[in-house]
């Protein structure tokens, strides 16, 4: 897959527009400063995600959501369990921590929350692109994050030996440290990028 | 003797003498092949992640197990070992993310695992254990000396087969 710089840099764009707004969401969620990193927009073979991930078989909370229309793609928004754990109980104002692996509402409520992002991300770039774009119902894995993210990388069966997608980091204070993914499936970069002319 | 851990990644392989150890961490849909020589004490892993490398979008042969399963070997056969002593454990294929109301028509890991018991069986590897599907991540390690394979999950429990 070539890629050349300008486009690179109107992906990034597109990240800072989307995740921007994510992260507006997440911050009126939560009632909480979310901060968000300058988005980097990554063109590698999927077995190196190591690399950006860290170990492996941590314990992370990773929300899924597939996005449908003319450019679909994948949103994935994962973040350390004790983060999770953090956010389910702002928005249930509980003093107590739920258990993810178990709680039902616990694991609804971040599927929620994974929801609110993804759809905020796809409205930004809907209203930027003119490519209307739609969440599907959120799945929830809360595992070792290789785990999930290979299943969703390579959940299609084919895998390009380049694998293109944007990454976000999301920090709320305190304690909140996530990461948002956009990950266009085969043809929508073209298609996001022609729509706006570059 | 020190024991050395040898880490295979992600579309990786890797072999290893007794008394080391080989693991791969965070297997979802993938599957790690374990194969070793019970006799010289050899073996190896590979972390593949999808079923073939016919009609795919190609690179990284180490990907796909077909490829991955014909490399191992050559390296374990390379080290001394004897092709019928071969024996093989697997873990991993699993499907971690399900979306009510549409069920998958092909999920990725039972694929994975189908191929990767076809595969062996090509080659006449004996499969003694299968530790396939569930809905989990696991994280392994094969002790080539004397065959454990420990397999441990986040919240699943730990078990060795």
């Amino acid at each position: 897959m070539e890629i050349t710089q300008f486009q690179l840099d109107a992906l990034r764009e597109i990240g800072n527009i989307g995740s921007g707004h994510a992260a507006t969401a997440l911050s009126t969620l939560l009632q909480r400063r979310i901060e968000m990193s300058v988005p980097k927009v990554w063109a590698i073979p999927f077995e190196q995600i190591a690399g950006i991930i860290g170990q492996l078989d941590t314990p992370q909370a990773t929300i899924y959501v597939k996005v449908e229309g003319e450019a679909p793609g994948k949103a994935v928004f994962f973040f350390p369990v004790e983060s999770a754990e953090i956010v389910v109980q702002t928005l249930f104002g509980s003093k107590e921590t739920m258990d993810l692996y178990t709680d039902e509402m616990a694991q609804s409520a971040l599927k929620e929350v994974g929801n609110i992002l993804v759809s905020s991300f796809l409205m930004a770039l809907t209203q930027f692109s003119g490519i209307p774009l739609q969440p599907s119902v959120p799945a929830l894995a809360v595992d070792m994050i290789g785990a999930s993210l290979d299943a969703i990388f390579l959940e299609d069966g084919m895998l390009d030996d380049t694998v293109l997608f944007i990454d976000t980091q999301l920090t709320g204070i305190p304690k909140i440290e996530g990461q948002f993914v956009f990950l266009p499936d085969q043809g929508s970069m073209e298609r996001l990028l022609g729509a706006m002319g570059i | 003797m020190n024991v050395v851990v040898i880490s295979v990644g992600m579309a990786d392989y890797k072999t290893a003498k007794a008394p080391d150890l080989l693991m791969t961490a965070g297997l979802g849909s993938c599957i790690g092949i374990c194969i070793r020589d019970p006799f010289l004490k050899v073996g190896g892993m590979a972390h593949i992640m999808l079923p073939t490398a016919s009609g795919s979008l190609g690179g990284n042969p180490a990907k796909y197990a077909d490829t991955a399963l014909e490399l191992l070997l050559r390296e374990i056969l390379a080290m001394g070992a004897n092709k019928s002593r071969l024996r093989a454990k697997i873990a991993g294929g699993a499907q971690m993310f399900s979306f009510p109301g549409r069920p998958p028509v092909l999920k990725i890991g039972d694929r994975n695992a189908e191929a990767v018991d076809r595969e062996l069986e090509k080659h006449g590897i004996p499969l003694l254990v299968a530790e396939v599907g569930g809905s989990f991540g696991r994280t392994i390690h094969f002790d080539v000396g004397t065959g454990e394979l420990r397999i441990r999950t986040i919240n699943h429990g730990e078990k060795v087969v």
